[in-house]
C-alpha cells in the first residue's frame, strides 16, 4: 500500500516537472508554393492542372484558431493572422510539451469575428479583406492574370468569403505531424500548394470561373478545395 | 505624473436611454464601445466632415440631413462625388440602435461597419480608407479629439468607426405628437385618431409600433428598377428574397420624401395609393399584403394626418445632433 502511494507521488511529481521543463514554443511558418516552387508574385507564369497559364499578383488568407495537438491538450490560440504570400509569415505558438502529434487551424475567420463590428490588427478593414457592401471577411484572396480568363483585362479575381449557413467558406484544416518531425528547432512549416486549389475535390478552371467576388455557391465550391491545399513540409 | 496626465483624458460616460414604451434593442451596439461624451462629439465631427470624401465636397451629412430626419430631402437618389448618383434613396438615420442589420438590403451586419460603405463607394464619398485615415491624422484637431475620447491620440480605423457609431447610434427619435399622446401629454384631433385606427388595422404588422418598423425585409409589390436592384437577394443569394427591402420606419415620414428604396414615389399619397391599388397576384408579394387594403379618399386623408403626427421636431431641431 505504502509503496503504491509513493509510486503515484513520483508520477505526479515527474509529470509536473516535465511540463515545466518542457514548456516549449513552436514556430509555425506558412509558405506558398505552386508547380513545385515558392510563389513569386507578379513574376513567373504558372500552369494549372487544366494547362491554363497564369500569374499571381496577390495571395492573402486568414488563419485562426491554431491548435497544437499533443497528449495534454494545448489551448486553441484564438488570434487571427493574415498570411500574405509577399511576406514571411511566422507565428509563435506555445505548447505545454513537445509531443506534438498534429496541428489544426481554421482557414478563415470564425463567424463571431465576422459580425463583431470594427476591429484592429489582422481584422482591420485597411487590410482590404473586408466586404463593405455585404459585411464579412474575405477568407482567401487570389488575384492574377491569365490568357484563359474571359473576364475584363484577363483578370483572375477570387475573393472567397461568406460566413453564413450553407455558404460559409471557412474550413478547419488538420495536419498530422510525424513523431520524428522535430529536429533541433521547433519549426512547423506548412505549405499551401496552389496547384491543389484549382484541382481538388472540385475543379476550378480559369476559363469558367476567373472571377468569384460574392458569397454563394461558387465561393463554397472553391472553399471545398481549401483542405487539400495544405501539407506539412518534410 | 503620467497617470495624472492620463486622468485628465478619462472620457465621461453617458447613458443610452431607452425611451418609455420602447423595447430593449435586440443587441447592445455599445457593448464593446463605451458611449462617452467625447466619443459622441468626435463621431459628430467626423459625420459632418466633408474632407473625408475624395473631392472634399461630400460628408455623411450631405445625404443624411437633420432637418429631413437624417434622410435626403426631396432627392430620389443620393449625390456622390464628381456629380455621381447612388442607386438608392438615403435611409433616415432614426433609432438605428434597434436594428440588427442596416441598409435597404441588410448588407451591414454591425453599425460600426456601416461608414465603410459610403466612405469607399465610388458613387458616394469615393475615398480609400487609408487616405481617410491619413487626412484625419494630418489634422491636429482630430489628434486632440481622439486623445479626449480614447485616452491617447492613436488614430485607427476601429476608433474612427466606433466614434461614428457613438453619434449615429445615439440618434433617437421618440418625442413626436404620437409619443406625447401615448404618454398622456397630448391628444389626437378626431381625424388623427381615425387615421390611427386605420393605421393599426392595415399598416401596423410591418410598420410596427413604437419603432414603426419591424426591421424585416419584405416584397411590397414594386417592380424591378432600371438598375436591376433585387435588394435582399443580392445579400442572401436566395431567389425568394428577390425585391425584398427593409421596412423603413415611418417616424418623421413627412420629412423623408421621396419614398421607397429608390425614391420612386414622390408623396405619401403615391405610397398609400400603391398599397390600395396593389395587384395581389404578384409573385413573391409579402403574404401580409395578399389581403387587399381598401380605403376611401377620406380614410386616406385621415391616415396621412396620423402619419404627420410622427414628426418629431425635437429630433430634427435638436442642437446636440447639429454640427
Amino acid at each position: 500500500m505504502n509503496k503504491f502511494i509513493f509510486f503515484i507521488g513520483v508520477i505526479a511529481f515527474s509529470n509536473s516537472a516535465f511540463a515545466q521543463k518542457k514548456k516549449t514554443y513552436c514556430t509555425v511558418v506558412f509558405e506558398t508554393i505552386v508547380n513545385g516552387k515558392k510563389i513569386v508574385l507578379n513574376d513567373s507564369n504558372y500552369t494549372n492542372a487544366f494547362n491554363e497559364k497564369y500569374t499571381v499578383s496577390k495571395l492573402k488568407f486568414y488563419v485562426s484558431n491554431i491548435h497544437l495537438i499533443n497528449p495534454t491538450n494545448n489551448k486553441i490560440k484564438k488570434t487571427v493572422y493574415l498570411i500574405d504570400a509577399s511576406k514571411t509569415n511566422t507565428i509563435k505558438v506555445s505548447s505545454s510539451n513537445n509531443k506534438i502529434k498534429g496541428i489544426s487551424f481554421l482557414l478563415g475567420v470564425d463567424s463571431l469575428d465576422n459580425c463583431s463590428g470594427a476591429q484592429s490588427g489582422a481584422l482591420d478593414p485597411l487590410n482590404d479583406m473586408f466586404w463593405t457592401w455585404n459585411n464579412g471577411y474575405i477568407m482567401f484572396k487570389l488575384e492574377g492574370k491569365s490568357g484563359s480568363s474571359k473576364a475584363d483585362n484577363n483578370r483572375i479575381e477570387h475573393h472567397i468569403g461568406g460566413y453564413k449557413g450553407a455558404n460559409k467558406t471557412m474550413r478547419k484544416i488538420f495536419l498530422p505531424i510525424a513523431e520524428n518531425y522535430f529536429k533541433k528547432n521547433n519549426i512547423i512549416t506548412i505549405q499551401l500548394n496552389l496547384d491543389s486549389y484549382w484541382k481538388g475535390i472540385n475543379q476550378l478552371q480559369i476559363a469558367e470561373t476567373a472571377v468569384i467576388t460574392t458569397p454563394g455557391g461558387l465561393a463554397k465550391k472553391a472553399a471545398d478545395n481549401f483542405e487539400g491545399m495544405f501539407l506539412i513540409k518534410e | 505624473m503620467i497617470s495624472a496626465a492620463k486622468k485628465m483624458y478619462t472620457p465621461s460616460p453617458i447613458a443610452f436611454v431607452i425611451p418609455k414604451g420602447f423595447p430593449a434593442p435586440p443587441t447592445n451596439i455599445f457593448a464593446k464601445n463605451k458611449l462617452t461624451e467625447e466619443g459622441f462629439q468626435l463621431g459628430k465631427k467626423l459625420f459632418y466632415d466633408a474632407r473625408l470624401s475624395k473631392d472634399g465636397e461630400v460628408s455623411c451629412a450631405s445625404c443624411h440631413q437633420q432637418f429631413a430626419g437624417f434622410a435626403t430631402y426631396d432627392h430620389d437618389l443620393s449625390h456622390g462625388v464628381n456629380n455621381s448618383f447612388s442607386k438608392r434613396n438615403a435611409p433616415a438615420l432614426i433609432n438605428l440602435a434597434w436594428m440588427k442589420e442596416w441598409h435597404w438590403d441588410g448588407g451591414i451586419n454591425h453599425l460600426e461597419n456601416q461608414p465603410l460603405s459610403p466612405l469607399s463607394a465610388p458613387n458616394e464619398m469615393g475615398e480609400k480608407l487609408d487616405t481617410v485615415l491619413i487626412k484625419i491624422k494630418a489634422d491636429t484637431d482630430y489628434s486632440h479629439l481622439f486623445l479626449k475620447a480614447f485616452g491617447d491620440a492613436n488614430i485607427t480605423t476601429e476608433r474612427m468607426l466606433k466614434a461614428m457609431t457613438q453619434f449615429t447610434g445615439s440618434l433617437v427619435s421618440a418625442n413626436s405628437k404620437y409619443d406625447k399622446v401615448k404618454r398622456g401629454e397630448a391628444t389626437f384631433i378626431l381625424p388623427e385618431e381615425k387615421g390611427y385606427e386605420i393605421f393599426k388595422a392595415n399598416c401596423n404588422s410591418c410598420h410596427k409600433e413604437p419603432l414603426f418598423t419591424d426591421n424585416s425585409f419584405r416584397n411590397n409589390g414594386i417592380t424591378l428598377n432600371r438598375f436591376g436592384d433585387v435588394g435582399r437577394q443580392a445579400i442572401t443569394q436566395d431567389k425568394t428574397d428577390s425585391l425584398k427591402f427593409k421596412v423603413p420606419t415611418l417616424r418623421n415620414i413627412a420629412l423623408t420624401l421621396p419614398y421607397l428604396h429608390d425614391g420612386r414615389m414622390q408623396s405619401l399619397d403615391n405610397v398609400i395609393n400603391h398599397y390600395t391599388s396593389l395587384d395581389t397576384s404578384i409573385i413573391n408579394l409579402d403574404p401580409l399584403l395578399k389581403k387587399k387594403i381598401l380605403l376611401s379618399d377620406k380614410e386616406k386623408k385621415q391616415l396621412t394626418l396620423f402619419l404627420y403626427t410622427l414628426t418629431d421636431t425635437s429630433f430634427t431641431k435638436n442642437k446636440r445632433y447639429a454640427p
